[in-house]
């Protein structure tokens, strides 16, 4: 339970290369924090620091109110899951939870008192019946409850989780997920997890910090960072399928607002001409970013609208994805419900034929095509 | 299955056996080179007819004589507890000494430590020998040569064994750095990742270091004579043994060389075997990793 | 040349590209070499320079505590209650000054000289005669010489240390944090400092009986020290500059000389490490894919019966497989037995110079297999079995399977070792030293350098020399050659070989 603040903090290797930039951030008491972005971007460096497993090259950390540069990680009062379980071979499962609690010096901790925490995390997590096995003989997703249980019976002010589910199949990476929400509500501490995956960034943070090469790209709510992407980064890492970027021309004229990607031409109403007037911004070459799943098709060609091949069509159950290719060559992808889907466009849902593409105001997303950055914002 | 495909199988298991007979009869031929001079260093050793060397390999009287002379009458047994203790003493001390440094290298991180790597890379590519006319004249100072050449070569052996740390620090590579991070989040000091921790995990690398810097000493045979000096009473067994098979001796002494060969080899081959496993994983991944 | 392109060229063509570039970048590489040196350089003088710096700014902003420490070491360190520290430092101080007092100075003098009162004879005036009397030892005046400028070394770092330690006290001070206690610097020796623990030990053993005697060998190689200079009791040894590199170096044709000595111990050196390098590793891989061979039985006896000669000492098998074949050894006597040869036809296995060199090669293999054995089979089981499961899809033959897939992964992972173990064969002393003690002797080497043979390796000439001659200076250059050859063979191997340059990657 605990405020974590990172002020300017920097690291810089051996080698010059600098993993991670002036990085600001405070988190609040008892939230769940994610770090997502692709590998090399510095998220772990960043949880690292923290963890105190890596020196701190400029900035400081504070846990608590508390400057932490100059601590061990023993000295830091945190706890940690990492990605490959690092569970200790040698020691059965109880004696793996129990090795912090032995640890701990004034006051040390009672046999009995060690008992009663790892069987009850045990108990929570639904790892008893493993308590006398050895790791070698558990499956990934038992070590991983076992790894988490070793943070847990500590009463850690911050809870560290570095891709904790990235070695686990699918499947199993979804309950996990659902367990680790639970988790989260029975043990009610801080939070920082970090991971490559955005379903897993969107699902379980409170605030999820996008990253890139070292650089902070967006602090944010999941829904904001889903509705209102600081900048293209952002916009195509949230999302799957990724969003897609056309080359337009933002048109202002009497007062109203229209945008011309290749040979459609779309007029912007409703919020999202109210935020470009508030903006005042005007008539521009810009990259519009629309979301698949924000996209329709119909078979008649209308003035918004734009002309494109059919090239692949990936049955996904409940919806469609139609990787397309626009009269400009552009792919794009466009998810289609089948539950509401007519037979007349049914029909020419096959290789080579040609659809007509459009989507609707509140889909669109106006990026500066220079500086990358949302112009609403 | 069709007859084509039969013959094809017949065929195919014939050029196998004829193949696999070919290799039987090469490791049978090897095993008896391998075992030959074992063989008959076994078989003069019982040899009582005469004490030289002979063109005959089966003796022509059997005895104990050489064994019996070997522990009543020459240093051997001094030669044999000298090398014996010293060989204790250096598996113990080595096997610190070489955990402490491949562990420091492996998996701590400080200022210096490529240099060191790099400085002890140099360092070994001179000679050891060299350090040889330096280290006597100071162990001289020291009266640790001749008659009391055994503490001198204890510590010439034990002082440098940290540069030998390359075999176990690939072992200790091998070991996910996670387990260190995790540990010390946990609460532990680097001390405690090291005993509670990695420790437990290094049965096999700690048994080959010991093994190896066991039987390093029995075959020593550059330092041992240098140091020792002619001195009967500092030899180990490798001076000892060879100062018989010299022009002067060799007609008296070859059969007492057979038998002493033979003491010496049995308990130390015995060890050797029944650690094999440990000493197997150890030169391969010390191969592997470099 | 495109990837592309390079694609398209034959097998040849593909492996005479590869050797021009190979060829092409040797100069760069020295280029190279020689700009790393220049930074290197540039680099101390920039660090000096900013250390002086830091040194000046530190006495002038410093308190009177910090501008004491710079006279009395460890005194800010005291005064601000870091008592251990302090004491520790001025501890260093104190034994420094007495023993540059006591002894430091003395030696420090004479190093230019080594010595300059010989051994003489002197008029004793109670006995009435002149007596042997001993001066200047040359021998302790270079070592304690070396060991009192490492000492003057350490202090200098160590003050610097003292000097940075009152700068970072009083940073942390001007923060209004406290600083660490002695109680807390005896904890972080097992804790943030305990590499230094764990090393104090072992490094202090390789620099005093490592280091330093190497580094004293290395000056011997510029002085006269021999039998008949031994420093003490006969004469006093000194420096004679590049003299012994120079017989070294100067090829002489026509007389023997101990630079052509030299060459011939080197070339044949070179060869045997070749040759029992290679002929082990690749009969020990052979040996191993036997063994392993699916169907072969009895894989353990076969292997257990290889590895005794792992386990028994080498003096025991290597001694008495030489006296096998010596002139009155078991071999020649059982083949006169059977009639073979006549009773004066016996084979010279160790007089021949050729013959001899032959058969230390043949017996190192016999040493050698077993080892490699143990090592190909430990690799062979780490080859993927997907990798020859689609080797075979695709139609590879077990002969192909061997040199497309077997070989270039046991070259690859093994890369390392086969270097380690060239090296390893070049200082093979053992083998040779046990089976042949360097012989036949070859006279034309006989005047010059001490008894070398046709079979002697650098070192164990480098043994003779020491213990035969008590040639000091000549078996000190021999071991700098040595190290330049060594050296010379791991750089050009790590510049070549990719597997080689990253520790990580194996990790």
């Amino acid at each position: 339970m605990a405020t974590v603040k990172l002020t300017n903090v920097k690291k810089v290797y051996d080698n010059k290369v600098v993993a991670v930039h002036d990085f600001n951030l405070d988190i609040k008491d008892k939230e769940f924090i994610v770090f997502v972005g692709p590998s090399g971007c510095g998220k772990s460096t960043t949880l690292r620091m923290i963890a105190g497993l890596e020196e701190i090259s400029g900035g400081t950390v504070e846990i608590d109110g508390e400057v932490v540069n100059d601590l061990q990680p023993k000295d830091r009062n945190i706890a940690m899951v990492f990605q490959n379980y690092a569970l200790y071979p040698n020691l059965t499962v109880f004696e793996n939870m129990a090795f912090p609690l032995r640890l701990k010096k004034n006051p040390k901790m009672s046999n009995d008192e060690i008992y009663e925490r790892v069987t009850k995390a045990a108990e929570i997590l639904g790892i008893t019946e493993y308590l006398t096995r050895k790791p070698r003989a558990l499956s990934g997703g038992q070590r991983q409850r076992v790894a988490i249980g070793r943070a847990m019976v500590r009463d850690s002010k911050v809870f560290l989780m570095d891709e904790p589910l990235s070695n686990l199949d699918a499947k199993l990476r979804n309950q996990m997920r659902a367990e680790i929400i639970l988790l989260r509500q029975k043990i009610d501490t801080t939070f920082i997890y970090v991971t490559h995956d955005q379903t897993e960034a969107m699902t379980l943070g409170d605030r999820i910090v996008i990253m890139k090469d070292g650089y902070i790209q967006q602090v944010d709510t999941p829904q904001m960072v889903f509705d209102m992407p600081a900048n293209l980064f952002v916009a195509g890492f949230i999302g799957a399928p990724q969003m897609n970027f056309f080359d337009a021309e933002l048109k202002k004229k009497d007062g109203k607002y229209y945008v011309e990607v290749e040979n459609g031409r779309f007029e912007v109403r409703g919020e999202k001409a109210k935020m470009l007037a508030e903006k005042n911004v005007g008539s521009q070459k810009i990259t519009l970013g629309v979301r698949p799943e924000h996209m329709s098709i119909t078979h008649e060609k209308r003035e918004d609208s734009l002309r494109s091949r059919l090239e692949v069509n990936e049955m996904m159950g409940s919806e469609l994805h139609l990787h397309m290719v626009t009269e400009n060559g552009k792919k794009i992808i466009v998810r289609v419900p089948t539950l509401t889907m007519d037979d007349e466009t049914k029909k020419h849902l096959s290789y080579g034929s040609e659809l007509f593409v459009t989507f609707e105001s509140k889909a669109m997303h106006f990026f500066d095509p220079e500086t990358t950055n949302n112009l609403l914002i | 299955m069709s007859a084509k495909t039969e013959q094809h199988h017949m065929r195919m298991s014939t050029k196998n056996r004829l193949s696999n007979t070919v290799i039987y009869i090469i490791l049978i031929l090897m095993s008896l080179i391998w075992l030959i001079p074992f063989i008959c260093i076994v078989l003069q050793s019982f040899r009582v007819e005469s004490t030289g060397q002979v063109g005959y390999v089966i003796p022509k009287q059997w005895g104990l004589d050489n064994y019996v002379t070997l522990f009543t009458q020459t240093s051997f047994p001094k030669w044999y507890l000298n090398t014996l203790f010293i060989a204790v003493v250096v598996a113990v001390i080595q096997t610190v000494i070489v955990l402490c440094m491949s562990y420091t290298l492996s998996r701590l991180r400080f200022k210096g430590r490529k240099l060191l790597m790099n400085f002890m890379l140099v360092l070994g590519m001179f000679p050891g020998f060299l350090t040889m006319i330096v280290l006597y004249t100071v162990l001289k100072d020291l009266n640790m040569i001749m008659e009391n050449a055994v503490p001198g070569l204890i510590l010439v052996y034990v002082a440098s064994s940290g540069m030998g740390y390359y075999v176990s620090k690939g072992f200790f590579d091998t070991i996910p750095r996670s387990l260190d991070e995790a540990a010390r989040i946990d609460g532990a000091t680097r001390l405690q990742v090291f005993y509670k921790i990695i420790l437990p995990l290094s049965k096999p690398i700690v048994i080959y270091t010991a093994l190896t810097a066991f039987m390093a000493p029995w075959g020593d045979f550059v330092f041992a004579r240098y140091i020792s000096n002619n001195n009967s009473a500092g030899m180990n067994v490798a001076v000892g043994l060879w100062s018989w098979l010299q022009r002067d001796t060799i007609s008296q002494r070859y059969t007492l060389f057979c038998a002493g060969g033979v003491i010496v080899a049995i308990p130390v081959t015995l060890l050797f075997i029944a650690l094999q496993k440990y000493y197997v994983e150890g030169v391969t991944g010390g191969a592997v990793k470099g | 040349m495109t990837d592309l392109e390079y694609l398209k060229l034959t097998k040849t063509q593909k492996f005479v590209y590869g050797l021009k570039k190979f060829f092409v970048s040797i100069p760069r590489w020295f280029a190279n070499l020689g700009k790393a040196i220049v930074n290197g350089i540039g680099g101390f003088f920039a660090f000096l320079g900013r250390d002086l710096k830091e040194i000046g700014t530190t006495f002038i902003q410093g308190d009177w505590k910090t501008k004491l420490s710079f006279l009395i070491m460890g005194f800010g360190s005291i005064a601000r209650g870091q008592v251990l520290r302090g004491l520790l430092f001025l501890l260093f101080e104190v034994v420094f000054i007495f023993y540059m007092a006591t002894s430091g100075v003395y030696w420090l003098g004479k190093l230019s000289t080594l010595g300059t009162v010989g051994p003489h004879e002197e008029y004793n005036e109670t006995l009435d005669q002149y007596v042997m009397t001993y001066g200047d030892n040359s021998f302790k005046i270079l070592l304690y010489g070396i060991l009192t400028i490492l000492f003057i070394i350490a202090l200098i770092y160590t003050w610097r240390l003292n000097v940075k330690q009152n700068r970072i006290a009083e940073e942390i001070l001007a923060t209004g944090k406290k600083l660490k206690s002695g109680k807390d610097d005896l904890r972080s020796l097992v804790d943030d400092q305990f590499h230094k623990t764990l090393l104090a030990l072992p490094l202090t053993g390789i620099i005093v009986f490592t280091a330093l005697p190497i580094l004293f060998m290395i000056l011997v190689a510029f002085t006269n020290y021999d039998a008949n200079h031994n420093g003490f009791s006969n004469a006093l040894f000194t420096w004679v500059g590049m003299s012994n590199i120079n017989q070294l170096v100067t090829w002489n044709n026509g007389s023997t000389n101990f630079s052509a000595t030299f060459g011939e111990i080197l070339t044949w050196t070179l060869i045997w490490a070749f040759f029992a390098t290679f002929s082990n590793y690749f009969l020990g891989i052979l040996v191993a894919l036997m063994i392993n061979k699916k169907g072969i039985r009895f894989k353990k006896l076969w292997r257990t019966i290889l590895v005794m000669t792992i386990a028994i000492p080498q003096f025991i098998s290597l001694l008495y497989v030489s006296k096998m074949f010596s002139n009155a050894g078991i071999v020649n006597g059982m083949l006169i037995d059977a009639g073979i040869i006549g009773f004066d036809g016996r084979i010279p296995f160790w007089d021949d110079p050729t013959l001899a060199r032959v058969m230390v090669i043949l017996i190192n293999i016999w040493i050698g297999i077993p080892y490699l054995m143990l090592i190909a089979t430990g690799i062979l089981m780490n080859i993927p079995q997907d990798l020859y499961e689609s080797a075979k899809i695709d139609g590879a033959n077990t002969t192909q399977q061997f040199f497309k897939i077997t070989m270039p992964y046991m070259l690859f992972v093994t890369g390392p070792y086969l270097l380690t173990s060239f090296i390893g064969n070049i200082n093979n002393f053992n083998v040779i030293y046990l089976l042949t003690g360097g012989g036949p002797a070859n006279q034309a080497f006989s005047t010059s350098g001490g008894s070398a043979g046709y079979t002697d390796l650098l070192i164990t000439w480098l043994f003779k020399i020491t213990t035969v001659d008590s040639n000091y200076k000549l078996a000190a250059v021999l071991g700098i050659a040595v190290f330049v050859v060594c050296a010379g063979i791991s750089l050009i191997v790590y510049n070549v070989m990719p597997s080689m340059k990253n520790e990580e990657d194996f990790q």
